[in-house]
């Protein structure tokens, strides 16, 4: 396996990357000195793909919701009855695995035997092994992890927000599904999502740490199983999304302290992946800095009257097919924040947004790209959403510099528009 | 590390770590847990975050910080065993990352040193709102239920003793506070307390010690030691609580005292016992209470270091309850009678290597540990600690398991549950 490599002059991170004839993307960023290194496995499968059409295949496939998360835990069971922790425990490496909507990824931190630890990473995840009985046993601790989220408060306000920004989106759904839906769940089904978004094409696996690339790139060739890539991309079918809003608030009654809530806008500039995501998602996060951020008037306003404390924060979630920004924080009165907000929006749409915040808070946006490569896992983690986004983030720096206030103010107009902003709140009982 | 002592009170430690991208700095200033004061201290760090002489309010604050690429800046309260921490926390990126060639360390230096020295804060205004805040913080407490289940027990378990209390105080506590008290708790306790003050990164500590000698110069501090914990005694019967709660999940809480110092032989066995009994997905609890009978999404042991106490928590159905708690009580008497394969055995040193070399990629947890060290007065190395812990045999979890006793069950329950 050939690999090219590339170094940054701004940050000097270096970096190997190839494709193996299999299809898998590979990704290695040493990290000179450091003690830990992290490896992720992960493929661009999600909680949102419950319908698909299998390369090859003319049907549509639809699977009971709640599948990649349920598939993600039976991984860990394999063929000669062995768990899998076991062998990573054996190593001394730390392994865990974690399904979002657009991603499942298995991955380890270690800090000895690197390549051992590696080559059951590589293992494990290429050796699919469910049956009635095994598949049957997971429902009860599954169930158990569904339930927890139940009672967690900050959950449920974000589903509830997700279900007033989305009429049809699976994004609307819980990733673990539910106890009636993952009860549907069968050892064929999961053969069957295994055999089509398992496919290396479409997986990719990243190694930070203090890793000699050449080693490295030597185990995940050796470890690749016999894989014949797809020809042809994956189909996954979504219901048409409308640019409108499927409501603008709820509330849900839970044992907490305070009001939590949760805020935000629709994003209907969809429909992209790559640079022009990135930018984008740029552009949405300084604003939310400049308009809500702890140096805004707004924020002074809202913290100085009571009406919000230390738990605010803002945040901008990009997905080539959804987006949505949101502010989230515990109040007396969510509604009165909800207000400051969308008065706040109309005020500045009249009297402009501010190029000297705006010059401000684009620098924190680079001490978050810098900060963001201190961690091992972190990196790992971010770098590899942002691939399965087609997006270069080690070259953050060649879109950062192309944003502009001009950009800025645009997005603004386009984005923040109170016809598609949205309330959850979760009351305490 | 390389550390200079500033006064009888105040410590620098320098700790390079500068293959990292980023300079922290944690100032933690030593309380004794009590109840007079454990609400001052958990407002305090809250106030001084809200001005100083170099920026006099908030938004000063934060225009600062994000001049500074989005330098960060916490302020929180602390429990280690008997000791209250006030925690005021800085990162910068380091100056080599800065565009334009600023000094960022040198600025976020400058910010630390205005806020723990020169407060502007104590306005009815600022202090008004904080106490609500506190307050709120307070009452959110039974948010994570996971995490209040410990606390309930934790309370419960050491009902009437210093450790019960909240890091975060009392409403009562809170309410109570006035702009005058609260300046003259500050007044008191910046001259009074043995304060560390930690740097990772991109720093040169020479000319940072001179900074802070030039500052305290005028201070009259009086002699103050790092607060020492009581080991954990109990009464010996089993205390048992129930909370009713609206939720859909019970949470077990089990806390047990182990009685061994933090500062004992024993303690290092204690970390490998709890490392095999609950420390993760090698465990004995993960394998038998999830694995074998699919009973809990968690469960998992914890041990408390200064106070001679270990927790387990298991996330359950409310009518599992008995089985759990056997289970979990099964497998202790397991680790007892030295019932531990040796793959079980290796795995728990390696985990707990592996924890504690990471800690040398993190600046933050960096500081947390040696700060640890400190305060039980081990100062070991991560090497040195390592190569104890390697040195421990199953013998050794056998005999200081022995001494782990069951003191407190707490389970919170549903609404409905009798």
């Amino acid at each position: 396996m050939e690999l090219d490599f590339i170094k940054s002059s701004i940050t000097g991170e270096e970096m190997y990357y190839g494709k193996h004839s299999s299809g898998l993307g590979v990704y290695i960023i040493p990290k000179k000195d450091y003690s830990k290194t992290y490896a992720i496995f992960g493929t661009r499968y999600g909680s949102v793909d419950s319908k698909f059409v299998v390369p090859g295949e003319k049907e549509l496939t639809e699977v009971p919701d709640g599948i990649a998360h349920y598939l993600e835990h039976k991984m860990f069971d394999q063929p000669d009855g062995s768990n899998v922790f076991d062998k990573f425990s054996k190593y001394g490496g730390n392994a865990n695995a974690f399904t979002s909507f657009n991603m499942t990824a298995y991955l380890f931190a270690a800090t000895a035997n690197i390549e051992e630890n590696l080559e059951t990473l590589m293992d494990y995840v290429q050796s699919p092994y469910f049956t009635e009985e095994s598949v049957q046993k997971e429902q009860g601790i599954i169930g158990q992890e569904i339930r927890m989220y139940d009672d967690n408060g900050g959950w449920k306000l974000f589903f509830n927000f997700l279900n007033c920004l989305y009429q049809n989106h699976p994004v609307k759904k819980e990733i673990a599904g539910t106890v009636e839906s993952i009860s549907h769940i069968t050892a064929d089904y999961l053969y069957k999502c295994y055999n089509t978004f398992y496919n290396l094409s479409n997986m990719s696996i990243v190694v930070v740490g203090n890793v000699d690339a050449a080693k490295i790139a030597q185990v995940i060739e050796k470890g690749v199983k016999k894989n014949e890539p797809f020809g042809e991309e994956i189909k996954k079918v979504y219901p048409e999304e409308p640019k409108e809003i499927e409501k603008n608030y709820t509330e849900q009654k839970l044992s907490v302290a305070m009001p939590l809530f949760m805020l935000g806008f629709k994003d209907t500039d969809t429909g992209y992946g790559g640079e022009k995501l990135l930018k984008k998602s740029i552009e949405i996060n300084i604003l939310l800095k400049m308009l809500f951020g702890k140096s805004s008037k707004l924020y002074k306003d809202l913290y100085e009257k009571g009406l919000i404390n230390n738990s605010f924060s803002l945040e901008y979630t990009m997905q080539p097919d959804y987006g949505y920004s949101s502010i989230d924080g515990e109040s007396s009165d969510p509604k009165a924040v909800y207000d400051a907000v969308i008065n706040e929006v109309e005020r500045v749409r009249k009297e402009g947004l501010s190029k000297e915040d705006f010059e401000r808070i684009k620098k924190v946006m680079w001490g978050q790209y810098i900060r963001s490569q201190n961690d091992v896992e972190d990196y790992a983690v971010t770098f590899m959403q942002h691939l399965f986004m087609d997006i270069d983030y080690f070259n953050y720096y060649d879109v950062y510099k192309t944003v502009t206030f001009d950009d800025v103010k645009n997005r603004f107009d386009e984005h923040f528009v109170k016809e598609r902003s949205a309330l959850s709140v979760v009351n305490p009982v | 590390m390389e550390s200079l002592k500033i006064n009888s009170n105040i410590n620098l430690y320098y700790i390079p770590m500068t293959k990292l991208k980023t300079t922290t700095i944690g100032v933690y200033i030593h309380r004794n847990l009590c109840k007079e004061e454990v609400s001052k201290n958990a407002l305090l760090p809250y106030v001084l975050k809200r001005g100083c002489k170099l920026c006099p309010d908030s938004e000063a604050v934060a225009k600062y910080l994000e001049n500074l690429y989005g330098a960060s800046f916490g302020a929180s309260v602390i429990k280690m065993g008997d000791d209250q921490i006030i925690y005021l926390g800085f990162e910068s990126i380091s100056d080599k990352y800065a565009p334009e060639g600023e000094k960022l360390s040198e600025d976020i230096t400058k910010l630390m040193m205005s806020v723990t020295f020169e407060p502007v804060s104590f306005t009815d205004e600022v202090v008004g709102q904080e106490k609500k805040n506190a307050v709120d913080r307070i009452m959110a407490e039974i948010n994570d239920k996971r995490q209040y289940a410990m606390l309930r027990c934790g309370q419960e378990m050491c009902k009437g003793e210093s450790f019960a209390l909240s890091v975060l105080g009392t409403k009562e506590g809170v309410e109570d506070i006035t702009v005058q008290s609260l300046k003259a708790h500050y007044e008191n306790i910046i001259t009074s307390s043995a304060i560390d003050i930690y740097v990772c990164g991109d720093a040169d500590i020479n000319a940072l010690a001179d900074e802070i000698k030039q500052y305290t110069d005028k201070i009259a501090f009086k002699e103050a030691k790092i607060p020492q914990s009581e080991i954990f005694a109990g009464k010996g019967e089993v205390k048992r609580v129930t909370d009713h709660m609206d939720v859909v999940q019970g949470k077990l809480s089990m806390g047990f005292r182990t009685g061994i110092k933090a500062d004992s032989a024993d303690f290092v066995p204690l970390m490998v016992m709890n490392s095999v009994y609950g420390g993760g997905a090698h465990s004995k609890l993960f394998n038998n209470v999830r694995e074998k009978l699919s009973l809990c999404y968690y469960a998992s042991s914890n041990i408390v270091k200064n106070k001679g106490i270990m927790f387990v928590n298991a996330g359950i159905e409310f009518e599992n309850f008995q089985k759990a708690y056997d289970e979990i009580l099964v497998q202790l008497d397991a680790v007892k009678n030295g019932e531990i394969s040796e793959l079980e055995f290796t795995s728990s040193i390696r985990a707990l290597e592996n924890d504690l070399e990471s800690y040398k990629d993190n600046q933050r947890m960096m500081q947390i540990y040696c700060l640890g060290q400190k305060i039980t007065g081990t100062n070991y190395s991560i090497d040195e600690l390592k190569e104890k812990i390697s040195r421990v045999t199953i013998d050794d979890v056998k005999r200081v398991a022995k001494n782990v006793e069951l003191d407190t069950v707490y389970f919170l329950a549903g609404k409905e549950e009798a």
